[in-house]
């Protein structure tokens, strides 16, 4: 068998709280073989996100954290690591994308130093030309026209299309052998979103990496990924290939999830002339449970 | 660069307007004081023709719109009138007494910034911890004393019972600094006098540890609540994915972004020390502008006054005008705003 890209097994996590402890993962095991793209769907509470820090080591080190099981990246033992080597692997072999790119980049520094920043991780002596000469090839392969003018940028002189491609480039531009997409792009609008799936998709293809993402949306998660992970109060409630969890949903809430996309009556949106009463005609519906087309 | 210039001369010309306001309304209210300067500047042993004369000489017994002409006439020579108390020139006066305090505001507030801000990032580094709770507690003690109860406690601690600094003065008399500037730090290097450089910076550092405590207290708080925000950030947690070290993380990523809301008060603070020197040069018998004028305004000497508050305006004006620069500089967004446009 060939070695997981992440393998975690009965990861149960807890916050501490002054009087009682609140279990929010209850034993969660799930896999990523290498190059798989798998995603992990749930509604907002459900454990997903704390999952993916728990898995990026960034909970360890907090105080009111309890967490048992194991959580294997590559075969090694996380917990069996100090932090200092846990730290060594994150923006190295392992990276993240957030939800929201334009308030997850600095506001104070320019794209290139955040850029330079973090190919320092992989190279700790790279100037900032030569770190440049590697970031623009990336910039044009996000589809970056100009790659100057954003590297000289502020995060908030870019469009949130443009800071979700400089997040996408910078999270791969070290090749990790695994990426954690953390609802990439729920901050952006619809169609750019789409459109930065898209380029996130063929971009882990051509580096081979390994994906983890992180997902409410089932429309988006059967586009991007082969297999499926259903996370429900911190347990997983149904997994499989993409195909066979939406032709057949087994569990109750992966039926509710599948109910809640959101799907257009009649194909396009329709035309509506200058009617008023039409106006009021819902255009949005949602379809009824289960078998979703 | 270009948009920093401009920013700058916007601000020069905000200004000299506001500087012209100030000088109206502190003539109005130095005149409105009750009690005739020329009675007090004479005595109760001086004649009511002798009174009379001296406030016809100081244009006193003209409507006060006149006087003020009087006072823009003088300003355009480069002139403040004289002084009733000292009988000098109040420019002489000013030329004399400003650097002396100058010098003490600014070492006060290079303590402040050079304590204040890395004890605030320490804290907020250990938001929680042991470290935090002693910053905390210890930047509350200075904010919450006023400086001249830390200038007696300093005083007599380090000056009286441990006679580890000089309890008074600005330098040791057997030190002759041929006098170009007024700043002691400054002259003594010029005259390569490294001792006598020394020895006046002996002399500052208790008065102007008193006097930055409650900024250095003020700065600790203000850098550690922007920092702990900073730290909640979503750009912070981005920073700790990339695995980028912790303590690289305080400084780069939080601090950063977090100074600029700071910046404000502590130019604030800063320019508010030139006040607040006051008590600081009274107990240290420091010979500075700010005791100047208290005692100016106990005489009821008008020139003196009009001075000295248009000196002191002018340091608030100076000051607040380098922290915009700051900002301006700090702040891309600011920045980029201006050259927008």
């Amino acid at each position: 068998m060939t070695r997981m890209a992440l393998e975690i097994s009965d990861l149960r996590l807890s916050f501490e709280g002054i009087t009682e402890t609140t279990e929010v993962l209850h034993g969660i095991s799930l896999s990523v073989a290498p190059e798989e793209r798998v995603a992990l769907v749930g509604e907002s509470g459900s454990g997903k996100s704390v999952t993916a820090r728990a898995v990026l080591g960034l909970l360890q080190s907090q105080k009111r954290v309890r967490m048992s099981g194991r959580i294997e990246f590559e075969g090694q033992d996380l917990a069996a690591m100090t932090s200092r080597q846990r730290q060594a692997l994150r923006g190295s072999r392992l990276s993240m994308i957030f939800q929201d790119p334009v308030s997850s980049l600095n506001p104070v520094y320019r794209i290139q130093t955040q850029f330079h920043e973090v190919l320092k991780r992989d190279d700790p002596s790279i100037s900032l030309e030569d770190a440049k000469r590697r970031i623009r090839p990336m910039l044009s392969e996000v589809s970056i026209a100009e790659p100057d003018r954003v590297l000289e940028s502020f995060p908030f002189q870019l469009s949130g299309g443009m800071n979700q491609r400089v997040m996408i480039a910078m999270a791969l531009i070290n090749e990790p052998s695994l990426l954690i997409a953390d609802e990439p792009g729920t901050a952006l609008d619809v169609t750019v979103q789409d459109q930065t799936l898209r380029l996130m998709r063929r971009l882990v293809e051509r580096r081979r990496a390994a994906v983890l993402f992180i997902s409410h949306n089932l429309g988006i998660v059967r586009e991007f990924s082969d297999r499926i992970y259903v996370i429900h109060t911190g347990r997983i409630v149904e997994e499989g290939p993409t195909d066979a969890v939406f032709a057949n949903p087994g569990h109750p809430y992966t039926r509710a999830l599948l109910a809640a996309v959101p799907r257009i009556t009649g194909g396009d949106i329709p035309e509506i002339d200058e009617n008023p009463s039409a106006y009021e005609a819902p255009r949005v519906v949602h379809a009824p449970a289960a078998g979703v087309a | 660069m270009k948009a920093v210039l401009g920013l700058l001369a916007g601000r020069l010309a905000i200004s000299t307007l506001v500087l012209a306001g100030v000088s109206v309304l502190i003539f109005g209210i130095a005149r409105v004081i009750p009690g005739n300067p020329a009675r007090i500047a004479l005595g109760p042993n001086a004649t009511k023709e002798q009174v009379a004369k001296l406030a016809a000489e100081l244009h006193l017994d003209e409507p006060i719109w006149i006087q003020y002409g009087h006072f823009v006439r003088d300003l355009s020579r480069g002139e403040l009138g004289i002084s009733l108390y000292t009988n000098r020139p109040v420019t002489t006066d000013i030329a004399q007494f400003l650097p002396a305090t100058l010098e003490l505001v600014l070492i006060a507030g290079i303590l402040m910034i050079g304590i204040g801000l890395p004890l605030g990032m320490v804290a907020a580094k250990y938001r929680g911890g042991f470290v935090d709770n002693l910053v905390r507690i210890v930047s509350l003690l200075g904010v919450s004393a006023p400086s001249f109860v830390w200038a007696v406690i300093l005083m007599l601690l380090f000056a009286f019972y441990l006679p580890l600094f000089p309890i008074a003065g600005r330098i040791d008399t057997e030190f002759a600094i041929e006098h170009v500037t007024g700043f002691l730090l400054v002259d003594s290097l010029i005259a390569g006098e490294f001792r006598a450089f020394g020895n006046a910076m002996w002399h500052l550092f208790l008065p102007a540890f008193a006097l930055s405590l409650s900024g250095i207290g003020q700065a600790a708080r203000l850098t550690r609540a922007n920092m702990v925000e900073t730290y909640e950030k979503p750009y912070i947690e981005m920073a700790r994915s990339y695995g980028f070290p912790a303590w690289r993380i305080a400084r780069r990523y939080a601090f950063k972004p977090s100074l600029i809301p700071s910046l404000t008060i502590i130019g604030l603070d800063f320019a508010a020390m030139l006040g607040n020197a006051f008590l600081v040069e009274a107990i240290f018998a420091w010979p500075g502008l700010s005791r100047y004028g208290v005692a100016v305004i106990l005489r009821k000497d008008l020139n003196a006054i009009v001075g000295t508050v248009l000196i002191i305006s002018a340091a608030f004006l100076i000051a607040n005008l380098i922290v915009d620069l700051l900002i301006a500089l700090l702040n891309p967004r600011i920045r980029y705003a201006r050259s927008a446009r």
